[in-house]
């Protein structure tokens, strides 16, 4: 899980540097029709990822009211 | 105890103390007594003494200092949960087990003071703050299940993110013996192989005495102390606790607490769907000015293929011209002739003109 969203930041990070390089100086007409579709792909995922995944929330078994 | 022939028992004093402290222990093994303080001291920074009393009556109390949660002073209502006992100089006491100021006015009297000293010490002084981790993946929440708090807390964290772990320890929240619970569960999970990244220490509202359980000096100081960076959501916007101050971060709420640890995936997902929305019209704008750059480059360059033609065009109406004067017919035009033959006398020459060609015979020549 953790995995996981670490995956999801890790996406988003690509994410961003494409869209910057949309507004960057390298920017090129042959490339972008291709840069595009990867964007695009990265956002569904990152909206499948974010969708799917739940917290695992863990009740410790540990009692705490009293000194052991 | 000495055998007597009287019926009634004869004791020794001490042995009398001894069956009076029994008595009392068996009669009343804890007793929780409402007053007021009065002659507070403390011996050898040690051993504490006062009285509670009311307007008919008064005990002397004792307790050591280690015992002492909160600070007390004279004049300040609290209630003591204590062991009643006669001393071996006969003298009924209380020793006391826990101490909790009583009231509005107490409970805040009592913050205000330990606020000070704790300040004395440093503890909320903002250097001390850490930072907590920007997208943490594994925490750990102290908090009542049972508590609408925690459930607010859930409830928010399940909605705005996933894929966290999470462990929570299920602690009393409020009431006597919930400050030690929640310092076993903060030392609890510093003491873990693999760290959480962040402990997250919440509940809802509640009245003052409720939250005064997060005013105990020695939680404060275990939160103060956790090598794990921590975050205190307790009560509502406006309730302040020292538990807040000492936190590395404090959240108004236990919702709030939530908002703060982890993005709203539903923001990232329109995010991310605005940016791919907004390279569209970026791509297409590139396009246009492409276009417009290319055309402008055909205009130039029709425009020098037109020059070109142009000046060939010149050259070649030049040329004509130039032609044209050269032209033989053009000289006959203009009245001169072309005179064929040997110029002899006596001989025949063919003379042509623009009209017409003439035979003639050459009468004489004569040099120039």
């Amino acid at each position: 899980m953790s995995q996981a969203n670490k995956s999801i930041q890790e996406k988003t990070e690509q994410l961003t540097k494409l869209v910057a390089w949309f507004d960057g100086d390298d920017f090129s007409i042959e490339e972008a029709l291709s840069k595009y579709k990867i964007a695009e792909k990265l956002a569904e995922e990152i909206e499948s990822d974010l969708l799917t995944l739940k917290n695992e929330i863990n009740i410790v078994k540990n009692k705490f009211d009293s000194e052991k | 105890m000495e055998k007597s022939i009287n019926p009634q028992p004869l004791y020794s004093v001490s042995d009398f103390i001894a069956v009076m402290n029994q008595t009392l222990e068996f009669a009343y093994p804890s007793v929780e007594i409402e007053g007021e303080i009065a002659s507070f001291k403390v011996n050898q920074e040690k051993f504490v003494f006062f009285d509670i009393k009311d307007s008919a009556g008064s005990i002397g109390c004792f307790m050591t200092i280690w015992q002492l949660r909160v600070p007390i002073e004279d004049g300040m209502r609290v209630v003591v949960s204590a062991v009643p006992k006669l001393t071996q100089w006969g003298k009924f006491s209380l020793t006391i087990k826990s101490i909790r100021p009583s009231g509005e006015g107490a409970l805040k009297k009592s913050f205000e003071l330990l606020k000070i000293k704790l300040e004395k010490e440093g503890l909320f002084a903002p250097e001390r703050k850490r930072q907590i981790p920007t997208l943490p993946q594994h925490i750990a929440v102290i908090s009542s299940t049972g508590a609408a708090g925690y459930a607010d807390f859930i409830k928010i964290l399940n909605d705005r993110w996933g894929g966290l772990k999470v462990d929570v320890a299920n602690v009393q929240i409020q009431g006597q013996g919930s400050p030690d619970q929640i310092i076993r569960a903060i030392n609890f999970f510093n003491q873990q192989e693999k760290l959480p990244e962040l402990i997250i220490i919440i509940r809802g509202g509640g009245s003052a005495d409720d939250l005064s359980t997060f005013n105990d000096e020695l939680l404060v100081r275990a939160i103060a102390g956790s090598r794990i960076p921590t975050l205190v959501g307790v009560g509502h916007e406006t309730d302040q606790s020292l538990a807040d101050m000492v936190a590395d971060v404090r959240a108004s709420t236990p919702s709030n607490a939530a908002v703060i640890i982890v993005p709203d995936k539903n923001e990232i997902i329109r995010n991310s769907k605005m940016y791919i929305d907004s390279l569209v019209p970026r791509i297409a704008q590139a396009i246009d000015q492409q276009k417009t750059e290319i055309k402008s480059q055909l205009t130039i360059i029709l425009q020098k293929i037109e020059n070109t033609v142009d000046e060939h065009l010149i050259s070649i109406i030049n040329l004509k011209n130039i032609l044209m004067q050269l032209n033989p017919n053009t000289v006959l035009d203009r009245g001169y002739a072309i005179v064929r033959g040997l110029i002899k006398k006596g001989l025949t020459i063919e003379i042509e003109t623009n009209k017409a060609i003439l035979e003639a015979e050459v009468k004489n020549v004569t040099s120039k």
